[in-house]
């Protein structure tokens, strides 16, 4: 009772280590608070340089390597065929009901009628990329948002995360027979296993078996993704978004553009052609 | 402290006594049932889909851990603000606080895609995903909670045989104090990350605030207490036996009530904000999808802020009521209901409005429908089984009311 009794006792009295103490503390916290928000260690520092960088870049991307490959898809000249949707099923051996790509009737506000399609958009402020607990889906250094099958644990995080409803779980072992082979293409990947989730991979294993033998992913139909490839009215141009002379470069500096959800700022590789009268 | 008489004695098998466990062992066996399905066909047995990934498990999860903030709640009471009387219910918070982790981490291994990696976390890390974090937060607590629960565990008679395993565990106990600092930041931690899970996913309008880690914490505050409180007047009422103090337990009703205005406050002004002064478009309209096709104005008006919040309030602060335990632990029932329906209505609500990304005016991707199936409640029913059964034997076997202090 005693020791209740001195605690609320209310003195006044101030030392000159009081002083001193609260001058240290003071002192203190400046330094750590300069040292956090720019000092070489500051985990904020490092955040702003990242987004920095990614706002230098021409297109905007944050893609570290020589190249960033990305993708313009011209809303104008697009027929709706969905060719792209039974190549890349067939490539990627994809389930018919949950394929990558998908195509829909759109309108635009004016009431005219336009085809709107989307692949993975291979964002460089990937949301599924931030939510991903074990690091399963991942930046490459050219800005492509791949997957890690052998890492997924199957939370689906990033289904929910992604803005664009462009990733899909497998839910069960598949046993299907995919109709689109070999009429659109032979399977050129491996099924993915019950639990994992998948996506669009702007066809990965193309880019990099091309790149090996010295093809031009965009240029070389080798290198370059089943959905273009196939496109009858080439609505999708694939590129390198870093050379100022590649088509999709080209086709960026002379069209207005537009970027799904921008709002959002997640910067996808994949940019937008509107149809001639407006959305 | 001659209150405490919850001696461990051997224990009689009473015919009611067996009747309790054949039921637990029937929901034991619905919900292995039902497991077995599962991970023999995959998910694909449920009724979650890529539109709603996540359903009745999630909520199951969410609801075990914020309920089973009792734990570090009156852990920090006692061993940091140092209010020593409330020592007598810590062993019980600590218990099922347990059970709440123990389930909500057997209804995720259920739920990935695959229970072979549920280790992964903890080797690749991802230090920028709030599922990382609160994997990890979860692990290290649940550590924290069977260090705390060592001691009752070697006072069990089972440990007479093995005396150097009691004079280890009561060794222990003496860095309950460290415990509990180290169970309050962790829980604080994790608590408030279950909510950024939603806040943080910008692609969702609905849940896209600030807020929601916030709630999530001080909902756990304000009902896993609760939760414990009932816990022990429900013993208490099946054994006959004095289980806590009251004054106690009228004690932590107070508490719990003043939090529950405090929560329901800060929801008010959560909601006022966002649907009626700065309702942006995308919430208006997904708040109006919802209304049309969900019964999300009942669950959320009558459940969650009516029975959930209101009621539960004038039962634990109204001096007509507070001192009465039927109104005590039927407004702990109250609440704990309020907390699963909004868990609920979080995770389900904002996977059931459609996203909109397309650049036309007509497309939306698919308005979600979910409603589990029978192998999600079979699952849910055995975890319900598991959480008897552990509450059920550490009644019979564990001195969960005998405190150290009271001995000594």
């Amino acid at each position: 009772m005693s020791e209740k009794k001195k605690k609320t006792k209310v003195t006044v009295d101030i030392t000159r280590r009081d002083v001193l103490t609260l001058a240290g503390v003071a002192a203190g916290s400046a330094a750590a608070a300069v040292l956090l928000t720019s000092g070489p260690l500051s985990p904020f520092a490092s955040l702003k340089q990242e987004q920095l960088s990614v706002e230098q870049e021409p297109g905007g991307h944050g893609a570290t390597s020589l190249h960033h490959w990305g993708m313009v898809i011209d809303l104008n000249t697009c027929i709706g065929c969905e060719y792209c949707i039974r190549s890349c099923t067939a490539v990627n051996d994809v389930n018919t009901d949950k394929t990558w790509n998908i195509v829909v009737e759109e309108k635009t506000s004016g009431g005219q009628p336009f085809f709107f399609s989307r692949p993975c958009l291979h964002c460089q402020n990937a949301p599924c990329v931030e939510v991903c607990p074990v690091n399963a889906t991942y930046h490459r250094e050219d800005g492509l948002v791949v997957m890690d099958y052998d890492r997924c644990i199957g939370c689906r995080y990033c289904e929910v995360a992604c803005p664009y409803d462009a990733r899909k779980f497998n839910w069960e072992e598949r046993t299907d027979v995919n109709p689109y082979i070999p009429t659109w293409g032979i399977a050129e990947v491996e099924r993915r296993p019950r639990g994992v989730v998948e996506k669009c991979t702007f066809c990965i294993h193309r880019i990099d078996a091309g790149l090996k033998q010295g093809l031009m992913p965009g240029e070389d139909p080798e290198a370059t993704p089943a959905c273009v490839n196939v496109c009858p009215v080439n609505a999708r141009t694939f590129g390198d978004l870093k050379d100022p002379n590649s088509q999709v470069s080209k086709l960026i500096a002379n069209n207005p553009t537009v970027i799904l959800r921008e709002e959002l700022g997640t910067k996808p590789s994949v940019l937008y052609i509107p149809p001639a009268e407006g959305l | 402290m001659a209150t405490a008489t919850m001696e461990p004695k051997p224990v009689k098998l009473t015919p009611g006594l067996l009747a309790w466990f054949g039921l637990v062992g029937v929901l034991l066996f619905i919900g292995i049932a039902a497991a077995v399905l599962v991970f023999w066909n995959g998910l694909v047995v449920t009724n979650m889909s890529d539109t709603v990934p996540w359903g009745l498990w999630i909520t199951i999860d969410l609801s075990a851990i914020a309920l089973g903030a009792g734990a570090f709640t009156l852990s920090a009471v006692v061993y940091i603000f140092g209010i020593k009387r409330f020592q007598p219910i810590v062993r019980l918070a600590v218990f099922v606080g347990f059970i709440g982790y123990t389930c909500a981490l057997l209804t995720l291994v259920m739920d990935i895609g695959r229970p072979d990696r549920f280790w992964h976390p903890w080797v690749y890390w991802n230090i920028h995903s709030v599922l990382w974090e609160i994997t990890w937060c979860i692990t290290i607590y649940l550590a924290i909670m069977l260090l705390e629960f060592l001691p009752v565990i070697a006072e069990a008679r089972f440990f007479d045989r093995w005396p150097w395993f009691r004079s280890t565990a009561n060794t222990l106990h003496k860095a309950a104090p460290a415990l509990a600092v180290l169970g309050l930041l962790i829980s604080l931690l994790h608590q408030s990350s279950l909510g950024a899970t939603y806040g943080i996913v910008k692609a969702r309008p609905i849940w896209f605030k600030p807020s929601m880690p916030i709630m999530f914490i001080l909902s756990a505050i304000a009902v896993g207490p609760a939760l414990t409180m009932a816990v022990a007047f429900i013993m208490e009422w099946i054994t006959g036996k004095r289980t806590v103090p009251h004054e106690i337990l009228f004690t932590i009703a107070r508490f719990s009530g003043i939090a529950i205005l405090v929560y329901g406050y800060l929801k008010f002004w959560d909601t006022l904000s966002v649907l009626y002064y700065g309702g942006s478009a995308a919430v208006m309209e997904a708040l109006t999808l919802l209304r049309e096709s969900t019964p999300y104005n009942f669950t959320f008006w009558v459940v969650e802020i009516l029975l959930g919040i209101i009621v539960p309030a004038i039962f634990f602060l109204a001096p007509r009521f507070n001192r009465r335990p039927l109104y005590l632990v039927l407004g702990a029932m109250l609440a704990t209901m309020g907390i699963i329906v909004n868990r609920w209505n979080t995770t389900v609500s904002g996977l059931t409005v459609p996203m909109d990304y397309s650049p036309g005016t007509q497309y939306l991707s698919p308005v979600g429908t979910y409603f589990p199936n029978l192998p999600e409640w079979g699952v849910g029913l055995g975890i319900i089984g598991y959480a008897l059964l552990m509450l059920t034997l550490g009644a019979l076997f564990l001195p969960l009311f005998r405190t150290k202090e009271a001995h000594e």
